[in-house]
C-alpha cells in the first residue's frame, strides 16, 4: 500500500455508538457537522458511506484537537 | 383576512385591452395648463389623474393632494410603435417564424421534444422556478439556430434573412418593415408555438410588445414644480409625454389630411423616437433628449438604474436619525473614551429621558432651561409629542409626570457610538462618551485613531446615539475603547503609542535623565499628579521615577526591551529603558501586562498619561533632525566604497562561474535564473552591510539615528539610502530586464554586465542619483506603487467576502464554533480555544498549575 503522504491527517471511522456520542457531546445533530462527500478519497479509503461519521485528528501550530464530519451522497 | 405569504411574483407585459381598463382617461391635449395655470382637461395634469396642488379635488376618486394615490391615463397612438425595451426579444421571435406562415421553423419532431419538455415542467408545480429556467436555457441556443433557416419547414416558403439595426428598426434584404406589419406578423404566431419558442402566451401575446396605446403614470409620479416666481417647471416624464402626443396629434391630422406617404413616415419615425426617449434616453442608437437647459431628461430607465437610481438609492440606502457626520481633529486632553462634539451638533441631537418617581426632579430641571441643556420635545403618555417653546413650556412643566418622555439635548457623559468608513472590523465603531467642546469638528484622542485608522488631513466620521436604555447600556458594556485595547486579532494592543511619544519617553526614562524639581512639577501637573517622587541625592530627580509615578502601586514586571532589561517592583521602575517594545505596536508589553493585571480602566488611563508625560518630555528634550544627521565620516565612506567594490566583485565572479559552467543551478531554476537570483542577492547584501557600518558608526547623539533605533520614527535603511547608496532596484522582484533588445537603457552597451546598467544604484540620496540611477528608482518605485495599490484592493475584496462569509460565527459557551443554525464549524475555537486578548492570562494560569 501506498505511503500517506505527512500532510494528510489521520481519518478515522466512527461506530454508530461513538457517533452519537459525539453528536450528544456538541449537542447537534449529525447534519449539523461540516459536511465530506462519499466520494472523497478518505472517504472512500475508509469505506465510509453516507450518514456514518468520520473523525479527523487535527494538528496545526495551535495543538491537536478533532474534527468531525458527516459523510453524504455525492 | 390574514394574507397567506407570497407563493411568487410574476413580471408580464401589459396588453392593450388592460391599459384601458385600468386607464382613467384618454388624454388628447398635448399640453399641460391653460393661461390661468388651471389644468386642462384630457391634457398631462388632467384632474382625472390625480391632484397635487392643495385645494383641489381628484376627479376620479374625490380625494385631496394627500389622500389621493394618482390614477393611469392612456395615450391612443395613431400608429403603431415599437417597445425600445423588447426590440430583441422582437428580433428573436420574428428571426424564429416564417414571414409568411408565422409557424416556428422547427421541424414537427423537434417540436414534439420541446413541447414534452415544457409540459414536465408546468406538472411539477413544485419546482416551478427550476424547471422553467433550465428548459428555457436549452430554448436560446435552439433559437439562435433558427436564424440560418433557409426553407419553412411547414409551409415550404423561402426564408429572407431579416436584419435588425439598433434601436427599434428590422428589414428583409432591404426593404424596412413597418411596425404595423410586424404587429401583424407577431399576432399571427399560434399560442402553442409560442409555448415552444418559450413564451407563455397568456402572460404575453408578442403584439403587446407593440404599442398601441401608451400608459401614462399618474401626475404624482410627475409632479410639477412651482418656481419662486410663480412660474411652473414640469417634470422630465411629462415633458417627454407632451413630446409624444404632439408628434402623435400631428401624425393623426395629416393621415386624416392625406398628407404623402413619405411626411407620415417620417412623423411615424420621430413618434417611434419620442416613445424610445421615453421609456429609456439612453438606449443606444437615439440621440439623447435633453432640457431646454441642454441636460439630458431622466425617462423611466434613468429613474431606476444605477447608483443614484429608485433601486440603489430609495430601496436598498438607508438614513438614520440622531446621527452626525464632521471633520474630525485631534485633542490630547480628551481620554481615549471620549469624543468631542461641537456644541451645534448638541444643540441639534436629542436623547430621551424616561420619567420616572425617581428622576424627574432631574428631568424638570432640563425643561425649566430656556437655553442650551434642554428639552426639545415632550412625549405625553399617549405618545403624542409636543415641540417645547418658550409659550408652552409652563404648561408642560405642570403635566411633567412619571411615564412622560423627554428629548433633551446631548450633554457631556451620554454615550455615543463612533464610527469611521470603512467599517472592517469590530472597533471600527466604539461607544465613547461625549463631551461637548466649542468649535465645529469632533475631536478624538490621538490613541484612538489607531483603531478607527483616522488622521486629521480631512477624514469625517459618524455619531450615533443609542436612544432606548437598552441599546446605551449595550454600548456602555461591550464598545468601550478600553475594552478594545487588546486586539483579537494578535491580542496586542491597537490602541498604543507612537512617534513623539516613544522618543519622549526614552528621554524620559534613559540613564542620564535627571531633572530640576520644576521640570519633574511641571511633568507630574500635567498628568494631575501633585507630589513628587523621591528625589536623588543631588536633589533632581530621575526620568524613570517621574514615569513610576503614573504606573499602578502594585505592578510587578520583568522583561526585555530592544534596549536592554525593564524591571519594575511594586509600581517602580528601577531598572531600563522604556521603548516601543513596551508601549508601542510591536510588542507593547506593559500595556498588556496592566490590562491583564489592573484592568481595562487603568491601562487606558495608563495610556493617557503616558502620552502627556512623554509630550512634555520631548519637548523638554527637543529631538530634532537636519542634514547633517546624514553626514558621513571619511571612514564610513571608506567602507560604503568598500562594500559597493565587494559585491560587485563578487556578482562579477558569479557571472564568471556561469560562463564557465561552474554555476550550480537552485533546485526548480535553470542555470541563467541562478545565476539572476544569486546575482541580485549578492547585491542586496550590499545594504544589510551598509547599515551594519551605520550601526557601527553613529551613536544616540544622531537624533535620526536615535529616533529609528528606538522605532519612533525612520529606520536604518533611511540611512543606507541617503547617505550610503540606494542599492538594487527591483521590478517584479527581479533586477530590471526590459528595455531596448539587451539593454535597459541606449547609455549602455548591449549586454553590459555592469551591476549598475541592471538597477544598482552606487549613489546616495545625499549625494544625488545619475542620471541612468534615476531612471532605475523611478522603474522600481512604479513598480512598487502599481503593486501595492493592486494588492490593496485584491487583498481588501478578498478579506470582504471573509468576512460576509463568516459574520455569523461565534463561539459556544462550550467551546465550539457554530454558525446561525447550530451548525458545528470548529469543535474548539481556532483549534486551542484560546481567545488572543486573554493570551496572557491563559499562559500564567497554565504556568502556575
Amino acid at each position: 500500500m501506498a505511503r500517506t503522504p505527512p500532510l494528510i491527517l489521520k481519518h478515522e471511522l466512527l461506530s454508530e455508538s461513538e457517533a452519537r456520542k459525539v453528536a450528544k457531546e456538541y449537542g447537534v445533530t449529525f447534519d449539523k457537522f461540516p459536511k465530506m462527500l462519499e466520494t472523497d478519497p478518505q472517504a472512500v479509503k475508509l469505506k465510509a458511506k453516507s450518514g456514518q461519521v468520520v473523525a479527523v485528528h487535527r494538528v496545526d501550530p495551535t495543538g491537536k484537537y478533532m474534527a468531525y464530519r458527516y459523510v453524504v451522497k455525492s | 383576512m390574514q394574507a397567506e405569504g407570497i407563493q411568487y411574483i410574476k413580471f408580464t407585459t401589459i396588453p392593450p385591452e388592460t391599459i384601458k381598463k385600468i386607464s382613467v382617461a384618454k388624454l388628447i391635449v398635448p399640453d399641460t395648463y391653460n393661461e390661468d395655470g388651471y389644468p386642462i382637461d384630457g391634457g398631462l395634469v388632467d384632474q382625472r389623474l390625480g391632484v397635487i396642488d392643495p385645494g383641489l379635488k381628484c376627479k376620479t376618486c374625490g380625494g385631496r393632494a394627500k389622500s389621493c394615490p394618482g390614477h393611469f391615463g392612456h395615450i391612443e397612438l395613431v400608429r403603431p410603435v415599437m417597445h425600445p425595451e423588447f426590440a430583441k426579444t422582437i428580433y428573436i421571435l420574428l428571426q424564429s417564424t416564417c414571414g409568411k406562415c408565422h409557424r416556428v421553423l422547427l421541424k414537427q419532431e423537434q417540436i414534439d421534444s420541446t413541447e414534452a419538455k415544457a409540459s414536465l415542467a408546468t406538472t411539477e408545480e413544485e419546482s416551478h422556478e427550476v424547471k422553467v429556467s433550465e428548459v428555457e436555457q436549452e430554448r436560446i441556443p435552439i433559437l439562435k439556430k433558427l436564424k440560418s433557416v433557409k426553407k419553412c419547414p411547414h409551409c415550404g416558403s423561402p426564408q429572407a434573412k431579416l436584419k435588425f439595426e439598433r434601436p427599434t428598426f428590422y428589414s428583409i434584404e432591404g426593404n424596412r418593415l413597418k411596425q404595423d406589419e410586424i404587429r401583424d406578423w407577431l399576432s399571427q404566431i399560434s399560442d402553442d408555438d409560442l409555448r415552444v419558442m418559450g413564451v407563455d402566451p397568456t402572460a404575453t401575446r408578442p403584439e403587446w410588445l407593440v404599442l398601441t396605446t401608451l400608459l401614462v403614470p399618474p401626475v404624482n409620479v410627475r409632479p410639477s414644480i412651482t418656481l419662486e416666481t410663480g412660474e411652473r417647471s414640469e417634470d422630465d416624464l411629462t415633458h417627454k409625454l407632451v413630446d409624444i402626443m404632439r408628434i402623435n396629434q400631428r401624425l393623426e391630422q395629416d393621415i386624416e389630411a392625406g398628407a404623402p406617404q413619405i411626411i407620415i413616415d417620417d412623423l411615424w419615425e420621430l413618434l417611434q423616437y419620442h416613445v424610445t426617449a421615453y421609456f429609456n434616453n439612453e438606449t443606444p442608437g437615439i440621440p439623447v433628449a435633453r432640457h431646454r437647459s441642454t441636460r439630458p431628461l431622466k425617462t423611466l430607465a434613468q429613474r431606476l438604474k444605477g447608483k443614484e437610481g429608485r433601486l440603489r438609492y430609495n430601496l436598498s440606502g438607508k438614513r438614520v436619525n440622531f446621527s452626525a457626520r464632521t471633520v474630525v481633529s485631534s485633542d490630547a486632553s480628551l481620554t481615549i473614551d471620549q469624543v468631542g462634539v461641537p456644541v451645534k451638533i448638541a444643540e441639534n441631537l436629542t436623547i430621551p429621558i424616561y420619567i420616572t418617581q425617581w428622576n424627574i426632579d432631574h428631568a424638570r430641571k432640563f425643561l425649566e432651561s430656556k437655553e442650551y441643556p434642554t428639552v426639545v420635545n415632550v412625549i405625553a403618555k399617549d405618545g403624542t409629542r409636543k415641540r417645547v417653546a418658550d409659550t408652552n413650556r409652563d404648561d408642560l412643566l405642570k403635566e411633567l409626570a412619571p411615564g412622560q418622555i423627554l428629548e433633551r439635548q446631548l450633554i457631556d457623559g451620554d454615550i455615543a457610538l463612533f464610527n469611521r468608513q470603512p467599517t472592517l472590523h469590530r472597533p471600527s465603531i466604539m461607544a465613547h462618551m461625549v463631551k461637548i467642546l466649542p468649535g465645529k469638528t469632533m475631536r478624538l484622542h490621538v490613541s484612538a485613531t489607531v483603531p478607527y485608522n483616522a488622521d486629521f488631513d480631512g477624514d469625517e466620521m459618524n455619531l450615533h446615539l443609542p436612544q432606548s436604555l437598552e441599546a446605551q447600556a449595550e454600548a456602555r458594556y461591550l464598545m468601550r475603547p478600553h475594552d478594545m485595547i487588546l486586539s483579537p486579532r494578535h491580542g496586542r494592543p491597537i490602541m498604543h503609542i507612537e512617534e513623539d511619544e516613544i522618543a519622549g519617553l526614552y528621554m524620559l526614562t534613559r540613564e542620564d535623565a535627571l531633572f530640576t524639581k520644576e521640570e519633574a512639577c511641571l511633568m507630574l501637573a500635567s498628568v494631575g499628579v501633585y507630589e513628587l517622587p523621591k528625589a536623588e541625592r543631588n536633589g533632581t530627580y530621575h526620568g524613570r521615577s517621574i514615569f513610576s509615578m503614573i504606573l499602578p502601586d502594585d505592578l510587578n514586571y520583568e522583561g526585555k526591551s530592544k534596549l536592554g532589561k525593564i524591571s519594575i517592583k511594586k509600581g517602580q521602575l528601577t531598572e531600563g529603558i522604556i521603548d516601543e517594545s513596551m508601549i508601542g505596536a510591536s510588542r507593547g508589553e506593559l500595556i498588556i501586562r496592566i490590562f491583564a493585571d489592573h484592568g481595562p480602566e487603568a491601562a487606558s488611563a495608563f495610556l493617557l498619561n503616558a502620552t502627556k508625560l512623554a509630550l512634555r518630555a520631548v519637548l523638554a528634550a527637543g529631538v530634532t533632525i537636519s542634514i547633517s544627521d546624514y553626514y558621513n565620516t571619511e571612514a564610513m565612506n571608506k567602507e560604503r566604497f568598500k562594500i559597493i567594490a565587494e559585491v560587485e566583485a563578487k556578482a562579477k565572479q558569479i557571472a564568471e562561474n556561469y560562463r564557465a559552467g561552474k554555476l550550480e543551478s537552485l533546485p526548480g531554476y535553470t542555470k541563467r535564473e541562478t545565476l539572476e537570483i544569486e546575482t541580485m542577492a549578492q547585491l542586496n547584501i550590499a545594504r544589510d552591510m551598509a547599515s551594519e557600518v551605520i550601526k557601527r558608526s553613529l551613536d544616540m547623539n544622531n537624533n535620526a539615528y536615535l529616533m529609528a533605533t528606538i522605532k519612533a520614527r525612520g529606520n536604518i535603511l533611511n540611512f543606507v539610502q541617503t547617505s550610503m547608496f540606494l542599492g538594487q532596484q527591483a521590478i517584479r522582484g527581479r533586477r530590471p530586464s526590459r528595455g531596448y533588445g539587451r539593454r535597459i537603457l541606449p547609455y549602455f552597451k548591449p549586454g553590459d554586465k555592469d551591476p549598475g546598467a541592471k538597477g544598482f544604484v552606487r549613489s546616495g540620496f545625499f549625494d544625488g542619483l545619475k542620471p541612468t540611477e534615476f531612471y532605475m528608482h523611478a522603474m522600481g518605485a512604479r513598480d512598487s506603487a502599481i503593486t501595492k495599490s493592486l494588492v490593496t484592493a485584491v487583498s481588501g475584496y478578498l478579506q470582504r467576502r471573509l468576512i460576509n462569509a463568516m459574520q455569523d460565527f461565534y463561539a459556544e459557551s462550550d467551546g465550539s464554533v457554530r454558525d446561525a443554525n447550530g451548525g458545528l464549524i470548529q469543535t474548539i475555537y481556532g483549534g486551542d480555544g484560546v481567545d488572543p486578548t486573554k493570551e496572557v492570562i491563559v499562559a500564567e494560569r497554565k504556568q502556575q498549575k
